[in-house]
C-alpha cells in the first residue's frame, strides 16, 4: 500500500530552473528568471530541448494521466446512475441520488469515523516510534548500524496480506497464542474471542498496520534528521541546552518539513486501509472502512453506479485532507529549505 | 608510549578507565536496543513461519511452537492438491512485478532524466501528477477499471494488472530517481568530453556507473510495490491466468471447503517473504539510501 | 529467478485442436479435477475439461462468477454452482438452459431438495451434481449423561437446555459469513416461516417474512445460545471448521454441520492429534426442529453444474457434465471426498456405507432439506441478514426480526447501504 514516494521534502525545493546543469552554466548571465526574461523569443535551443523534454518524460506522464484520470470520469459518470451489473437493462439516470443515499445513511458515517480513527491513532504511534527507530538508525554504532537497518526493512517489504495473516493467526482464538502468554495478567479472560467486537478487533489491526508501515515513516524521518545540522545541536549542548531541550529546540523544528511529509503520506496511506481489515474481519463488528465499503458495493454486490459514488466520495476526502495538509506543507517546505540553507 | 601511562596521574588512570567502560556499556546498549528492534520487526515472521510448520490438527495447540514440526503445508502447496493453485500464482506474480517493475524503472529514468537536467513548460505538473496518482484511494479505481478492462478485454490478463501497476510504482520511481539523477554531477561527462571521449563514450563511462545504483534501488522499490498489490490483484483477474500471490492466498483450502486452510496459507507466506528477505539483506544500503534520497546522501 | 523462468517455460504446452472446456470448480479434496480427468478420457478426443479453481468461500465464488458472466465471457463452459447464487445468474440470462434430454438423463433419481435447488422460477437451469446438508452430530457420552433419546426428534430447545445445565459448548455457527444465513433459514422455515414471502418478486417489492411469530422464535434461539455462552468463546467467529473444533474438544456436546465434519475428524485421529476413542463417540441424527410438532428444515447446499451463456462448446458442456454427474462419479466423489450425492441411487453403492455410515442419515435429511430465499437478490439479502443477526450476543428477539426485514427492503430499494 505504500506506494508513496518518502523522498519529497528533500526534492520538492530542488525543482525548478536553479539546479539544473543548465542554469548553472547560466548562472554567470543571471539566474534563472532573469533569463527566461532575456530569451522572451523562444531560441531554437530552449525549443529543442522542451521537446526532448517531453519526449522522455511524456511516456510516463500519460500513462500515470491514462490509468487515473480517465477511470475517474468514468467513475464520475457511472455514479450518476442506478445500475447493476446484472441487470444492465434496468441501468437508469439518477442524478445525485447515489450520494444522497450514501451521506444519509449510517453506515457510511460510521466508516468514515473508523476510518478516520485507524487513521489518527497509527499516524501518531508510528510518529513516535518511527521518530525513535530514525534516532537509532541516525546514532546507531556502526556495528550494528547495518543489521537494525535490515530488520527494518522486512515489515516494510513483506506483503500486507502476508503481515495481515500472521498478526490474525497469533491472535485467532482458534489457531493463536496469544491468549495463553496473556493468561498470567490480572483480569485478562484468556477466552477473550479479540475479532468479536470492535475495540479489540481494531485493536489488533491496528497493531499490525503500525508494525508494517512504522518502518517507513522511520526512514522518512531518518531522512530529515540528516538535515539537522550538527553543528546548531552542538552549540545548543554547549549553551547548556539538555537533550529533552535540544529535541524541542533544535532538532524538531529543523525536521518539520520531513514529519509533515511523513504525517501526510502516512495519513493518506492509512486512509485507504483495505488489505489488513480485509483479511482479518472483513468489515464485520464495527471494523468497517471506507474502502471495504467500496469494494463490498462494487465488486461484491455489483452495484456499479453506487459503488461508484463511494470511490468519488473516498477520492474528494483523500483530496481533502492532501488539500489542507498541502497548504500548511507549502509553508513549512519553504521553512525547512530556508533552514537548509 | 609506556612512558606516557607513567606519566598519567592515578585520577587520568581511573578517567580513562572509566570512559573505557563507558564505551563498552554503550556498546551493550546499543546491542540491546537493537535485538530488541530485530525481535519486534521479525517476530510476525516467526510466528507465521512456526504457524507453517504445524499440522491441521496442531494448529489450536494454543502455542507458539509446533509440536511434531512437519512439511505436510508445504507440500500440499509444492507437489500436492494447492499446487496448481500456488505456483501459477508465484508465476504470475514474479512475472507482473518484474515486467511492471522494468517498465516503470524505464520510463521513470528517461521521466527523471528530463526533470534533473531539461528545461521545458509543464515539468512541474509532471512531478505534480505523479503525487497525485500516488495519493489516489487505490480503490477508487477497481470499479471503472473492471468496466474497462471487461470492454478491451484485458481482464484476467498479465497487462490488465501490469497497467494499474504502473500507476503504484511509476510516481516512486519518478520521485527517487530524479533525487538521485540531482545529485550526479552532470559536469563530469563535460569533462570526459573535454578529455577527448565522444558523448557516447562520455555517457558510458561517466554517467551509468554513477547512474546505475540509483536505477537499482528504485527497481527494489517499486519491485516491492508490485509484489505487495493486493486490491487490484483481487479486482482484476479470476482464473490462475493472472492472479497473483497476494490474491491467491485468499483461495487456499483445507481438505473441503469448510476447513481452514491456515497451513497452507502459512507456508505459501514463507515462501513469498523468502524474496523480500533476501533483496532486503543483500540491499539494505540501497533500498535505506532510496528510501531516504536527496537527503542522504550516498 | 531461473526458477521463474522454468515455470514460464512450462506454461505454454504443445498445441492440439481438442476442444478445450473450462470447468470452474469450488475447492474440494481434488475430485472435480479427478473427475475432469476421468470424463476427458471418455470422450475419447472429443473434448478436454480443465479445471480452474474458485475462491474458498461461497460469496467470492459468486462474485468471481458473476463478474466473468457479466463480461460475457466465452470461456465460462461449465461452472460448479453454489445453490443459493443460481437465480442471480439465471434472471439475466446468463446461464444456457439444459436441453430437454440433458434433463431427462440426468435428473430422473435426482433427490428433492437438490432439484429445487437447481431450479429458478419453475425451469431447471443447472443440473444438479452433489448435494449437502447438515446434520445434528452429537456427543453419545453427553446425550446418554443428560438422559436424550437422540432416535426421537430433538428440538432446539431441548440442545439448549442439556448444554445449559451441564455447562456444555453447542456447536453453532455464529460469524458474520454465509453459515449465519444457513442456520437462520433452518430455524425460520422449521418454526413454519420464511425469510422472503415472495422470492421471485423484482428488487422493489418483495416482502419479508422475519416479522412473524417464526422470525421471532428463530431469533431467540440464536440469541439464546448468544447471551448464555452456550456457543463457546469463539461464537462471534465461529463458522464450520471452527464449530467442528469445538466439539471435538472436550466441552463438545452437539454440533450442527456439514458431513465434513467426519473425514476431517478421523484424520484427525489418523494423525494422533484427537483421541483415539473419540469417533466412536460421536453420533449423528436428523437437524434438530425448533419446536416438537414442526418437521426440521435441514441446510440445503452442494454444487449444480451451470453453463455459460456466451460459451463457445454448449454442447459438449452437457455432454461433459452428463458424464460428470453419471451416478457413479457421484459415489465415487462422495466416497474420495465427502460430498454426498444428489442422485437416490448413488447412495445405494455399498463402499458409501462403509465410508459413511450416516449416509442414510444424509439421505433422509436430503429429502427434508429446505433451499435458502431463492431471489436475484440473495447476495443483499444474506449480507443484511449476516448482519443484523451476529454477534448473537447482541441478538433481540423482540426488535431485531423486524429491523432486519426492513433493513432488507431498504437495501433492495436502493435506499441503504450494506
Amino acid at each position: 500500500m505504500s506506494s508513496v514516494p518518502t523522498n519529497v521534502p528533500s526534492v520538492a525545493p530542488d525543482v525548478g530552473p536553479d539546479v539544473t546543469p543548465d542554469a548553472a552554466r547560466d548562472r554567470g548571465a543571471g539566474r534563472g528568471r532573469r533569463r527566461e526574461l532575456q530569451a522572451a523569443p523562444k531560441s531554437a535551443r530552449t525549443k529543442a530541448e522542451a521537446r526532448l523534454g517531453w519526449w522522455l518524460a511524456g511516456p510516463a506522464f500519460v500513462i500515470m494521466v491514462a490509468v487515473i484520470f480517465y477511470p475517474v470520469l468514468q467513475a464520475l459518470w457511472d455514479s450518476l446512475f442506478s445500475y447493476r451489473l446484472t441487470a444492465p437493462d434496468e441501468r437508469e439516470f439518477i442524478g445525485l441520488q447515489n450520494y444522497a443515499t450514501i451521506l444519509t445513511d449510517g453506515v457510511f458515517w460510521s466508516a468514515l469515523g473508523v476510518t478516520a480513527l485507524i487513521t489518527v491513532i497509527t499516524v501518531f504511534v508510528e510518529l513516535i516510534l518511527g521518530f525513535i527507530l530514525a534516532m537509532v538508525m541516525h546514532k546507531a554504532i556502526k556495528s550494528t548500524r547495518g543489521l537494525v537497518r535490515t530488520v527494518i526493512l522486512v515489515p516494510y517489504g513483506i506483503i500486507t496480506v502476508v503481515s495481515a495473516f500472521a498478526w490474525y493467526y497469533m491472535f485467532s482464538i482458534d489457531s493463536g497464542y496469544v491468549n495463553n502468554w496473556l493468561s498470567w495478567v490480572p483480569g485478562f479472560d484468556d477466552q477473550l474471542n479479540w475479532f468479536a467486537q470492535g475495540g479489540t478487533a481494531l485493536f489488533v489491526i491496528m497493531f499490525s498496520e503500525i508494525w508494517k508501515t512504522t518502518p517507513f515513516i522511520s526512514l522518512l524521518l531518518l531522512a530529515g534528521l540528516a538535515q539537522v545540522p550538527e553543528d546548531l545541536s552542538e552549540a545548543a549542548a554547549v549553551d547548556g541546552a539538555n537533550w529533552w531541550q535540544r529535541l524541542w529546540r533544535v532538532i524538531l523544528p529543523n525536521m518539520k518539513a520531513a514529519i509533515m511529509v511523513a504525517v501526510l503520506f502516512r495519513a493518506l496511506d492509512a486512509f485507504r486501509v483495505f488489505d489488513s481489515i480485509f483479511i482479518m474481519t472483513n468489515g464485520a463488528y464495527g471494523t468497517e472502512v471506507l474502502s471495504l465499503l467500496a469494494y463490498r458495493t462494487s465488486i461484491g454486490r455489483l452495484e456499479i453506479g453506487l459503488g461508484s459514488a463511494i470511490s468519488v466520495v473516498l477520492f474528494l476526502l483523500v483530496g481533502l485532507i492532501a488539500l489542507i495538509a498541502v497548504k500548511g506543507f507549502n509553508v513549512d517546505l519553504a521553512g525547512g529549505r530556508g533552514g537548509r540553507k | 608510549m609506556s612512558t606516557s601511562t607513567e606519566a598519567l596521574t592515578p585520577d587520568e588512570v581511573e578517567g580513562q578507565k572509566r570512559a573505557r567502560r563507558a564505551r563498552r556499556n554503550t556498546t551493550i546498549g546499543w546491542w540491546v536496543i537493537t535485538i530488541v528492534i530485530a525481535v519486534w520487526c521479525l517476530f510476525p515472521v516467526a510466528s507465521i513461519l512456526s504457524t507453517s510448520f504445524k499440522t491441521p490438527g496442531e494448529l489450536a495447540n494454543g502455542r507458539f511452537f509446533p509440536d511434531n514440526p512437519s512439511f505436510v503445508n508445504y507440500e500440499e502447496i509444492l507437489v500436492g492438491d494447492s499446487r496448481e493453485l500456488f505456483l501459477s500464482a508465484l508465476r504470475n506474480s514474479i512475472g507482473i512485478a518484474v515486467i511492471a517493475t522494468l517498465i516503470a524503472v524505464v520510463l521513470a529514468t528517461l521521466c527523471a532524466y528530463a526533470i534533473a537536467r531539461l528545461n521545458f513548460p509543464g515539468k512541474k505538473a509532471v512531478l505534480t501528477v505523479s503525487l497525485m496518482v500516488s495519493m489516489f484511494p487505490v480503490i477508487s479505481l477497481v470499479t471503472p477499471l473492471f468496466n474497462m478492462w471487461r470492454t478491451l478485454g484485458l481482464y484476467d490478463t498479465w497487462p490488465g494488472l501490469i497497467i494499474p501497476y504502473l500507476s503504484l510504482t511509476l510516481p516512486i520511481s519518478i520521485w527517487t530517481l530524479a533525487a538521485f539523477f540531482q545529485q550526479i554531477p552532470w559536469e563530469l561527462e563535460q569533462a570526459a568530453q573535454v578529455d577527448g571521449a565522444t558523448p557516447l563514450q562520455a555517457f558510458r563511462k561517466v554517467i551509468v556507473p554513477l547512474a546505475a545504483p540509483g536505477v537499482f534501488t528504485t527497481a527494489i522499490i517499486a519491485f516491492f510495490i508490485a509484489w505487495n498489490d493486493f486490491v487490484y490483484g483481487i479486482s482484476l483477474t479470476s482464473t490462475e491466468a493472472a492472479r497473483p500471490v497476494p490474491a491467491a492466498l485468499a483461495f487456499f483450502t483445507g481438505a473441503s471447503q469448510f476447513e481452514s486452510p491456515t497451513g497452507a496459507i502459512s507456508a505459501a507466506a514463507i515462501i513469498v517473504t523468502i524474496p523480500v528477505v533476501l533483496l532486503v539483506m543483500l540491499f539494505q544500503k540501497q533500498i535505506v539510501a532510496g528510501l531516504t534520497s536527496g537527503a542522504v546522501k550516498g | 529467478m531461473l526458477a521463474s523462468a522454468a515455470l514460464l517455460l512450462a506454461g505454454c504446452g504443445p498445441a492440439d485442436d481438442t476442444p478445450v472446456l473450462t470447468w470452474y470448480t469450488n475447492p474440494d479434496d481434488g475430485g472435480q479435477a479427478e473427475l475432469a480427468q476421468q470424463c476427458t478420457e471418455q470422450a475419447g478426443g472429443a473434448y478436454r475439461i480443465e479445471t480452474s479453481v474458485l475462491p474458498n468461500d461461497a460469496a467470492s465464488q459468486r462474485e468471481q462468477l458473476t463478474r466473468r458472466l457479466a463480461a460475457g465471457d466465452t470461456s465460462m463452459d461449465i461452472m460448479s454452482l453454489d445453490p443459493p447464487f443460481i437465480p442471480e445468474l439465471a434472471e439475466p440470462g446468463f446461464l444456457a438452459l439444459p436441453p430437454q434430454d440433458v434433463v431427462e438423463a440426468t435428473t430422473q433419481d435426482t433427490l428433492e431438495g437438490a432439484l429445487a435447488g437447481a431450479t429458478w422460477k419453475d425451469t431447471l437451469v443447472a443440473v444438479p451434481f452433489w448435494a449437502n446438508t447438515q446434520l445434528l452430530w452429537y456427543r453419545k457420552s453427553v446425550a446418554e449423561e443428560a438422559g436424550l433419546d437422540m432416535d426421537k426428534p430433538v428440538t432446539w430447545d431441548q440442545l439448549i437446555e442439556v448444554a445449559r445445565d451441564q455447562g456444555k459448548d453447542l456447536g453453532v455457527q455464529g460469524a458474520r459469513a454465509e453459515s449465519m444465513t444457513v442456520w437462520l433459514n433452518a430455524l425460520v422455515e422449521s418454526a413454519g416461516g420464511q425469510i422472503l414471502e415472495n422470492p421471485e418478486a423484482p428488487a422493489d417489492q418483495v416482502q419479508t417474512g422475519l416479522d412473524t411469530d417464526a422470525g421471532r422464535k428463530a431469533a431467540e434461539i440464536v440469541s439464546t445460545i448468544g447471551q448464555e455462552g452456550l456457543g463457546g468463546p469463539g461464537l462471534a467467529t465461529q463458522q464450520e471448521n471452527e464449530a467442528m473444533l469445538l466439539f471435538q474438544g472436550d466441552n463438545g456436546s452437539f454440533m450442527v454441520n456439514w458431513p465434513f465434519v467426519w473425514p476431517a475428524t478421523n484424520a484427525a485421529v489418523e494423525d494422533g492429534v484427537l483421541p483415539e476413542d473419540l469417533p466412536e463417540d460421536i453420533g449423528w441424527t436428523l437437524y434438530p426442529r425448533v419446536s416438537e410438532d414442526t418437521e426440521p428444515a435441514p441446510p440445503l447446499g452442494g454444487i449444480n453444474l451451470g453453463v455459460g451463456a456466451a460459451s463457445e462448446h454448449q454442447d459438449l458442456a452437457w455432454d461433459a457434465i452428463q458424464c460428470i454427474v453419471s451416478p457413479e462419479h457421484q459415489t465415487q466423489y462422495f466416497v474420495t471426498n465427502g460430498n454426498p450425492p444428489a442422485s437416490a441411487s448413488a447412495f445405494d453403492d455399498p463402499s458409501v456405507r462403509e465410508q459413511f455410515p450416516m449416509a442414510p442419515a444424509i439421505r433422509d435429511s436430503l429429502d427434508l432439506a429446505v433451499p435458502r430465499p431463492q431471489t436475484p437478490y440473495y447476495n443483499e439479502v444474506s449480507t443484511a441478514i449476516q448482519q443484523r443477526f451476529t454477534p448473537p450476543v447482541d441478538v433481540d428477539p423482540a426488535t431485531t426480526p423486524a429491523q432486519t426485514g426492513r433493513f432488507i427492503q431498504e437495501v433492495l430499494r436502493g435506499e441503504s447501504l450494506l
